[in-house]
């Protein structure tokens, strides 16, 4: 892919992004009303039923089953263990459900369990499970190349558009960490000729820790004066690079952005050290898995783009090169005014 | 003798079904210099443990200062002045003289807290004791050994000691510190103090001892003024056995030399050494520690290897630049320290012997385990080594046994020449002789021998011939029929 | 005293330090940022919560053991505690924070200290054991997430300046909260339990010949136990300052800080054989580890490269100390055969 293909499909990507399909409501499709009239059932089986992360999910499975009165819920898990998920599946497939939306905690074990159920011709659904191979379709919330172009617009819109700055990432063998600040990196070149990248030190690792980002950051901030900013991935990154914001009285005069959970970072965010933080949402996730489970249920072609009716999931693509990974942009922003409203 | 400070007798101990010790007594006055000398096992270390509390004795009576004692504890030991000094001299090698000689009286104490005022004043006492002068702020491990038993012996001092035991104080130091060491324990006598000098040195108990025992067996076999023993009794009250103390004669020579040295030098160590060995000839090679006689023999052997000069076998020139060279011209070397160079310890006694040769024990291709027994057999029983089971461990034989292993694992090989360095430094009595006989026999056998060795009376014994060494040069050579120590010494110096 | 300055050299201490002040000019010579009142007050503020776990360390190796279970042990007790006082919608001083989690850490420590003193185990296997047992108990029954808000009280202490450097050149305030301060008091404490009670020498002793301790009339068992337990007390006063610190509490942010903390401590000059070290050697290898860490980016070096000048520092630090026992080794021997020399003459 050249430079000038890639970044017209990434204006092409944030546009449908930003644009957050002005229509979505699951309740409309055809297909989800033929779901709920046949009866179909489907589960939803999360990683770790306990984990906020994943109680925010079935929180979208419930909105979803109680808007449109699709037979659809969350199986209560309990706590990770690969195997009793595994279990669960083909517990699943006694009781004779009609699809089976999964998060699997380890490909292997759960590709198995899968093959049972497609074997028993039940409709899988898999989602931040991308080399499984027994399912019908995985659903991610986004590309790789459009959540890192994400991030930049918002670190970008934090500095003014304006300034140096540099990347921050786990480690430097982490995959999607790195293709994130290549993608934050290239989309910056394309839309921000004011920002510059620090080149003496374009990319710094903060080992997935906290107090590692927080001292890195303030390193970088006392050897490179004219700094203005820090493009995290990790979700340790900002929360880390934050403190070395607020500990040398640079707020409104360093940002940083990245991945973040909302709880961890509510305060910091409400205090404006940091004003955004960027994330997928679970519920939306899971309702999408739904849909389109309802989709294949009733018999509905897949074609990209993909409209699952759902926020962030109106124009799925396949990843390149796959035919079962469709690809959404089902990033968020969480600021301070609606960090307090995901409950986890 | 006057009132006894010490009297144990008839003690007995077992421990499980192996009497450790069946009848042994021991008295020791006041201000006596008392030796208990013994044969590796004969129950030295357990009386000590028994006297000191450690170990509580099966039968017998003990008596200490007239008092009769039912049952020792280990504190009423040191309460009575009873001071064992044992071979590690049981330091802190990480703390400071000051504190070593201080910490037993501060914890004794029952204080909380370390004065260390205090603790100089302690040391400062202790070691004027017996004069020894020594940085009290060094830490104990920079200390040599002497000094170290210097530290341990003010430390005995320290509590009012009666009687102190050194249990084999001697062996590894030089022959001044032991002066100074002996110097000491006369000091330490004319104070009134006794010591158990425990030590199968005949030389020094001589020197030192007023009086002795002798323990073989867990029983006491000889006990009374050394001014009444001899060399011959020693012997024979140590190891039960007579030996026959001849010195060597060689019965045939080879006519040609078997193995020649032509200015042979080492840069650093020795330099232009020219020797010539026969066939059925041992020759004894001695000079100080650092003269450059453990490198001549290192340098024989292709451990190390020669800067210039030419080794010969046979009149012939060979290469020998590493053990696999000396090992196919059928040169052999048993090492000082036997136990880290000559032997695997873990291993069994069978494969130590047979590990030179297990090239040979081959039936073409496969290991023949049949001639590998046999082979086995026939040195154990060649060389008297005392076990039940060839297959134990080598730990589990004496240090005699031990060389003796390291001595078949080389005759296993069918060799011409022979080098042993100190062949016997920490074996006892019973094996030197035995040992001595066997390289006697060999020697005998047309096997041409050299020994390195500062231990004069055996070189002396043992060689048809010997050669001295200074600062890396061959100083003088003598034949043993018309040499005595002191002329060896002389050109040694 | 030039006697006095020899033995000085002839331990690890001045040449750590002559090795942190030459790095400090390369430091400050490549960035001009290093000799700042600021960057000195962000060094000793990263040196905190490890300055703390290497004082442990030095402890258990001085004894002749060694302890990798601290950082296990630090998490367990600063979650359980910050989880507890959250549960309670507890408000008040951190003080209580601090008397928890010890109290937790004792008891912990006294596990390691039972297996390792009185059922005299090795130190090594019984840690690295109760290290897996303290994170299973942490992330299995405990079920420890991130907890991204802390008591009021453990956030204010945490971020309260004990100093604040300011540098006017740049506009930066570093600041240097006051755990410093607990550093600094357990560094003293340990320094006088070290060097003036009877239970610190018999903590050198027993490193130095446990059966000699035990004949001297220690308490060999006993001392380690308690030892132990020390050691896990001051492992969770640091887990809690570093929960402080960070102003929340990430359960797995401490583990394995274990192999860098044994690296600082023997850079220090404490043997892994025991006995043998100083307080001093410990902190100065720590802060060497540390300054070496956090000087990556202002040498310009990418931080990939962080872990080989780490372990380049080890090998040379560790390479001197040897160099230098060998060295006293040889002078030692060449006493001894020249003493032979004499002996026979």
């Amino acid at each position: 892919m050249n430079k000038k293909m890639f970044s017209v499909l990434m204006s092409t990507v944030m546009a449908a992004g930003l644009a957050v399909s002005a229509y979505a409501a699951p309740a409309d499709s055809e297909s989800v009303k033929k779901a709920a009239d046949e009866g179909w059932e489907i589960a939803v089986v999360p990683k770790d039923s306990t984990n906020p992360w994943f109680v925010r999910m079935k929180t979208g499975v419930d909105q979803f089953a109680s808007e449109t009165g699709v037979d659809c819920y969350q199986v209560d898990t309990g706590t990770i263990d690969a195997v009793a998920q595994a279990q669960q599946v083909k517990d699943l497939i006694a009781q004779g459900v009609d699809a089976i939306c999964v998060v699997p905690v380890d490909i292997e074990s759960m590709d198995s369990a899968l093959k049972e159920a497609k074997d028993a011709g039940i409709v899988v659904i898999a989602h931040e499970g991308a080399s499984l191979e027994n399912v019908d379709y995985d659903i991610e919330a986004f590309s790789n190349e459009g959540y890192g172009a994400f991030i930049m617009q918002n670190l970008a819109e934090a500095m003014g558009e304006e300034g140096v700055y540099t990347t921050m990432v786990a480690s430097l063998t982490n995959g999607s960490h790195n293709e994130w600040a290549d993608a934050g990196v290239a989309y910056q070149k394309e839309h921000y000729p004011n920002m510059t990248l620090l080149e003496e030190m374009p990319r710094v690792e903060s080992n997935d820790n906290g107090d590692d980002a927080y001292n890195k950051a303030k390193e970088l901030i006392k050897a490179y004066p004219d700094l203005k900013g820090i493009m995290g991935t990790s979700s340790f990154d900002a929360p880390g690079v934050a403190r070395a914001i607020q500990e040398l009285g640079l707020t409104d005069q360093f940002f940083t952005s990245g991945t973040g959970m909302p709880a961890d970072n509510a305060e910091l965010l409400k205090s404006g050290v940091v004003k955004s933080l960027t994330l997928w949402d679970p519920a939306i996730a899971g309702e999408a898995m739904v849909d389109l489970a309802c989709k294949v249920l009733a018999g509905e072609a897949i074609e990209a783009p993909v409209n699952l009716d759902v926020d962030g999931y109106t124009e799925m693509n396949w990843r390149e090169g796959s035919e079962t990974v469709l690809e959404g942009q089902g990033w968020i922003t969480i600021d301070a005014e609606n960090v307090d409203s995901f409950g986890f | 003798m006057a009132q006894s400070l010490l009297k144990a007798e008839h003690v007995k101990i077992s421990f499980g079904s192996v009497h450790a010790l069946r009848d042994v007594s021991l008295e020791i006055a006041p201000g006596e210099i008392h030796c208990l000398a013994g044969e590796n096992g004969c129950g030295k270390s357990t009386i000590i443990k028994i006297i000191s509390g450690v170990y509580q004795r099966d039968g017998g009576t003990i008596e200490f200062d007239g008092k009769k004692l039912d049952r020792i504890t280990p504190i009423d030991s040191i309460n009575m002045g009873i001071q064992v000094i044992y071979q590690d001299f049981s330091l802190f090698p990480n703390l400071t003289v000051a504190e070593n000689l201080a910490l037993n009286t501060e914890v004794a104490s029952g204080k909380k807290l370390v004065s260390w005022k205090n603790v100089r004043k302690i040391a400062e006492d202790a070691v004027s004791k017996i004069n020894f002068d020594v940085d009290l702020d060094a830490r104990v491990s920079t200390l040599t050994v002497a000094q170290k038993q210097m530290v341990a012996i003010s430390r005995a001092l320290m509590f009012n000691a009666r009687l102190i035991i050194m249990d084999e104080p001697t062996t590894a130091l030089t022959r001044k510190e032991v002066d100074a060491l002996f110097e000491i324990i006369l000091k330490l006598k004319a104070q009134g103090i006794a010591i158990l000098f425990i030590s199968h040195k005949l030389n020094e108990v001589f020197e030192i001892s007023d009086r002795f025992t002798i323990f073989r067996n867990g029983e006491m076999v000889a006990t009374g003024l050394t001014s009444e023993l001899d060399d011959r009794k020693f012997t024979y009250y140590m190891t039960g056995r007579e030996f026959a103390d001849q010195t060597f004669v060689p019965a045939k020579l080879s006519k040609e030399p078997v193995f020649e040295l032509k200015d042979a030098s080492l840069d650093g160590a020795f330099e232009n050494i020219n020797l010539a060995l026969r066939g059925g000839e041992i020759l004894g090679i001695t000079g100080l520690l650092d003269s450059g006689r453990t490198q001549l023999g290192l340098s024989m052997f292709g451990i190390m290897q020669l800067t210039s000069g030419k080794i010969l076998r046979n009149g012939k020139e060979v290469s020998i630049t590493n053990p696999r060279d000396a090992i196919a011209n059928k040169i052999g070397y048993v090492p000082e320290d036997r136990l880290s160079e000559g032997l695997f310890l873990q291993r069994s006694i069978g494969d130590n012997i047979i590990i030179s040769e297990i090239d040979k024990l081959t039936n073409g291709i496969r290991y023949d385990l049949k001639k590998r027994d046999a082979e086995i057999a026939r040195w154990v029983k060649e060389l008297e080594i005392k076990t039940n089971n060839p297959e134990n461990p080598a730990t589990t034989l004496s240090g005699g046994n031990q060389q003796r292993i390291v001595l078949a694992k080389w005759l296993a090989c069918d060799l011409d020449v022979l080098i042993l360095n100190g062949p016997t430094v920490g074996v006892d009595i019973g094996s030197k002789h035995d040992i001595h006989a066997i390289l006697q026999k060999l020697a005998g056998s047309g096997l041409g021998v050299i020994i390195i060795s500062d231990d004069l009376p055996e070189i002396i014994q043992n060689c048809s011939r010997i050669v001295v060494i200074r600062e890396g040069k061959l100083v003088a050579e003598y034949d043993t029929q018309n040499v005595t120590e002191q002329m060896i010494l002389d050109s040694m110096m | 005293m030039r006697g006095r300055i020899k033995k000085l050299f002839r331990s690890n201490e001045p040449y750590i330090f002559l090795i942190i002040i030459v790095l400090g000019i390369v430091i400050q010579i490549r960035s001009g940022q290093f000799f700042t009142g600021n960057n000195i007050v962000d060094l000793l503020s990263a040196l905190i919560v490890p300055g703390l776990f290497a004082i442990g360390e030095f402890l258990a190796l001085i004894a002749g053991g060694i302890d990798v279970s601290f950082p296990a042990l630090a998490s367990l007790s600063a979650y359980a505690t910050t989880k507890f006082l959250l549960d309670r919608e507890y408000g008040g001083n951190v003080l209580l924070a601090f008397v928890i989690a010890i109290a937790i850490g004792a008891v912990l420590g006294a596990v390691n200290g039972l297996f390792i003193g009185y059922l005299n185990l090795n130190a090594m296997i019984v840690t690295l054991g109760t290290s897996s047992i303290f994170k299973g108990i942490m992330q299995g029954t405990l079920r420890a997430n991130q907890l991204a808000v802390i008591p009021a009280g453990m956030k204010s202490f945490g971020i309260t300046p004990f100093i604040s450097a300011y540098n006017a050149k740049n506009g930066l305030t570093s600041v240097l909260p006051f755990t410093f301060l607990i550093l600094v008091a357990v560094c003293a404490l340990m320094f006088f339990i070290l060097r003036y009670t009877i239970f610190g020498r018999g903590i050198y002793a027993i490193g130095g010949n446990p059966i000699s301790a035990h004949a001297a009339g220690f308490h060999v068992k006993r001392t380690k136990f308690i030892m132990y337990i020390m050691i896990g007390m001051i492992a969770s006063a640091s887990g809690i300052c570093r929960v402080c610190m960070m102003q929340q509490c990430h359960p797995t942010n401490m583990l394995g800080m274990e192999m860098n903390i044994i690296a600082g401590v023997v850079l220090g000059g404490v043997a892994l054989t025991g006995g043998a070290g100083t307080l001093t050697g410990c902190m100065l290898g720590t802060f060497l580890i540390i300054m070496v860490q956090n000087s990556m980016i202002l040498l310009g070096i990418p931080t990939t490269w962080s872990s080989v000048f780490v372990g380049a520092v080890i090998v040379i630090g560790v390479a001197i100390s040897a160099y230098q026992a060998n060295h006293q080794g040889v002078g030692s021997h060449q006493h001894k055969s020249n003493a032979k020399k004499e002996a026979v003459s």
